[in-house]
């Protein structure tokens, strides 16, 4: 076996510029696959991780009829027992109980409907980086009453800017119509631009008392120092507060899964379509090495050498190749990954800032998980069996009394 | 004593297009220790002759048995074993692995045979000696002339201790000077070590060496001249 291998071993590089060629072809193959999959990858991650950040958080509670009728009177019932539960989870990072209702935001040009999301500043700059996304004025915890903090797309809707004074109505919990002025405090913008058009921020005590209420939370939203806990908390949510409705971010954004899910076929086709060219690439090259060879397969088959052996010399052959290739590959890959994941890719040059409106950051960090080096890698090893696979059947079909005396 | 047998060996190839009868009911019986050297015009069937005592080809009709064992209805997997421990070849176009030293390339059939390594590497040099080869050792075939990369093939044939060595035209790529230098070394073995030698040839140089000269025409044993006198 030790000869064998090393029989192999020396055959690739007979022809160096060949082989060489080969060899670089894969690693160029590889590195693009690592590098359009990594982007890609990291697009979604990076959606991900702003849409739980900056939106919807890892698990929402609120009450059942809140999600059919989000009217003020579908708060949640005594929540001092869930936070208190919160408070205990080792798991919960940040907590945020919101008061919201749906209403009209006007100036004295436009009128637009808007969701108003009543916080505690404080509870909320822990569970999400609304302040780190102020692109002017302030947040909440400014002196005043009656502060907003609106998105930069509803602004530029309506107008508006920093200290601008704009009029909201909303409906309290008896249906009764309240209009309120508002001053805007500060200017918000994520990487979500309907969002930043629907969404507006004030402080909790200025909505309720607008409300005549007591204190009133619509919706909890709860951020973990963990993702991979989101299930096991949810559940454990659900089992102590069965009259809340307790989801996850999988649950309130389904589509963030679908999405994650519909990226990880595609992308899957693509490396499935880059390994095929890589492997008729090799059977191209190999057939070559085997037609050139045709009478040493002949004289190492008349001396002794049994067929089995003959073909794994080619199975050893084709896998070098492949294997320095893929080395080349994926060790260039990740090293571009690296260098290109902490920098990021900004696409706003190349039109990039479109993505916004789906809901994408306009820059990407590519980034791949470990475990994924070893999938391709053991991808790349059965594309270079399969590979070998004709080129060595074509041995095997040898006679060696024809082919010790081809040309 | 008889190592060799053929019992009316036929060979047709294309048998359901135009068949070619390339060897027709040939019986020969070969000795231990022999030096023989098949002549004939192309076409005769000498290569054929050759391709199926060595086992690399299946008659038609006929048997082929090598000390006592029909090798005939062998199955190929056993085939192989069997040339490998009982037959040595030399090819006219020497055929060494240009990736392995003139060392490497005699210790690979040993290796095939799974000798033990420092067997191996005694017998590897000790051959290699014996064809005048001591300092090309280590050196790789496109190194080395038609005729030292023949006298390698010589000692690679012989590294496995075959019953008998099978010779295609061994000589008709080299220049004269390799040639006699090759038929010298040939003769020497045959004669101090009883190796049994059967070339196929057209070559006069061989011709004039060999003790034993089986002429075929078309297929069939025109002429067997045994015990001749030799150069």
């Amino acid at each position: 076996m030790k000869t064998i291998t090393i029989i192999s071993w020396r055959n690739v590089w007979r022809n160096k510029k060949r082989s060489l060629a080969m060899i670089m072809a894969i690693a160029v193959g590889l590195w693009g696959a690592v590098m359009t999959l990594g982007i890609t990858n990291g697009m979604m991650a990076e959606r991900q991780r702003t849409t739980i950040e900056q939106h919807i958080s890892h698990i929402q509670i609120h009450n059942p009829e809140f999600l059919k009728d989000d009217n003020i009177r579908n708060h949640i019932e005594k929540p001092e027992a869930l936070f208190t539960t919160l408070d205990a989870a080792p798991e919960v990072k940040a907590y945020s109980a919101r008061t919201m209702v749906s209403g009209m935001l006007a100036t004295t040009t436009l009128t637009t409907g808007v969701q108003l999301i009543g916080v505690d500043a404080a509870m909320e700059d822990q569970t999400t980086d609304i302040e780190s996304n102020i692109i002017e004025g302030r947040y909440l915890d400014v002196e005043g009453r009656n502060l907003l903090l609106i998105g930069q797309t509803l602004a530029d809707k309506i107008k508006a800017q920093v200290r601008s004074r704009v009029v909201l109505t909303f409906q309290d919990e008896h249906n009764e119509i309240i209009s309120a002025a508002f001053r805007v405090c500060g200017i918000y913008r994520t990487s979500n631009t309907t969002f930043d058009e629907r969404k507006v921020y004030l402080r909790q005590s200025d909505l309720l008392a607008q409300l005549g209420a007591d204190y009133m939370v619509s919706e909890v939203a709860v951020v973990l120092d963990a993702m991979e806990e989101t299930e096991r908390l949810s559940a454990s949510l659900r089992a102590s507060f069965p009259e809340l409705e307790v989801r996850s971010w999988s649950e309130v954004s389904p589509e963030l899964g679908y999405m994650n899910e519909m990226f990880g076929v595609m992308m899957f086709i693509i490396l499935l379509i880059i390994l095929l060219a890589v492997a008729f690439g090799l059977v191209n090259t190999m057939l070559m090495a085997v037609y050139e060879r045709i009478q040493e397969m002949g004289m190492l088959m008349a001396v002794g050498m049994n067929r089995r052996k003959v073909f794994g010399m080619i199975l050893l052959e084709t896998s070098f190749l492949t294997l320095l290739g893929a080395a080349g590959g994926l060790l260039l890959g990740g090293i571009t990954l690296q260098l290109i994941g902490e920098s990021g890719i900004n696409l706003v040059l190349v039109g990039g800032d479109s993505m916004q409106y789906m809901g994408f950051s306009s820059v990407i960090y590519p980034t791949l998980e470990p475990s994924f080096f070893v999938t391709l890698t053991l991808m790349v090893a059965a594309t270079a069996l399969c590979s070998a696979l004709i080129p060595a059947l074509r041995v095997m079909k040898l006679k060696p009394a024809e082919a010790v005396r081809a040309e | 004593m008889k190592i060799i047998e053929t019992n009316n060996l036929t060979k047709v190839y294309n048998s359901t297009v135009v068949p070619v009868r390339a060897l027709n009911e040939v019986s020969l019986a070969f000795s231990e220790g022999e030096f023989t050297a098949i002549v004939g015009p192309s076409g005769s069937g000498k290569t054929t002759l050759l391709n199926i005592v060595g086992g690399l080809d299946k008659p038609t009709s006929g048997e082929v048995i090598i000390d006592g064992v029909d090798i005939t209805g062998m199955k190929e997997s056993k085939l192989i074993d069997f040339r490998l421990h009982n037959i040595g070849f030399v090819f006219q176009s020497y055929n060494l692995l240009p990736v392995l030293t003139a060392r490497e390339n005699v210790s690979f059939i040993m290796l095939l045979q799974k000798e033990k390594r420092e067997v191996m590497e005694q017998r590897a040099e000790e051959l290699l000696r014996q064809v005048g080869l001591e300092d090309k050792m280590d050196v790789r075939p496109s190194k080395l002339s038609g005729g030292q990369q023949q006298r390698v093939a010589v000692a690679r044939a012989l590294a496995s201790r075959p019953r008998f060595i099978l010779a295609d035209e061994p000589t008709a790529n080299l220049d004269t000077e390799s040639a006699f230098n090759l038929l010298d070394i040939m003769q020497q073995l045959n004669r101090e070590e009883g190796i049994t030698l059967i070339f196929s040839t057209h070559d006069q140089r061989v011709i004039d060496r060999a003790r034993r000269i089986v002429t075929l025409v078309d297929g069939a044993v025109a002429k067997d001249d045994l015990n001749r006198p030799v150069a």
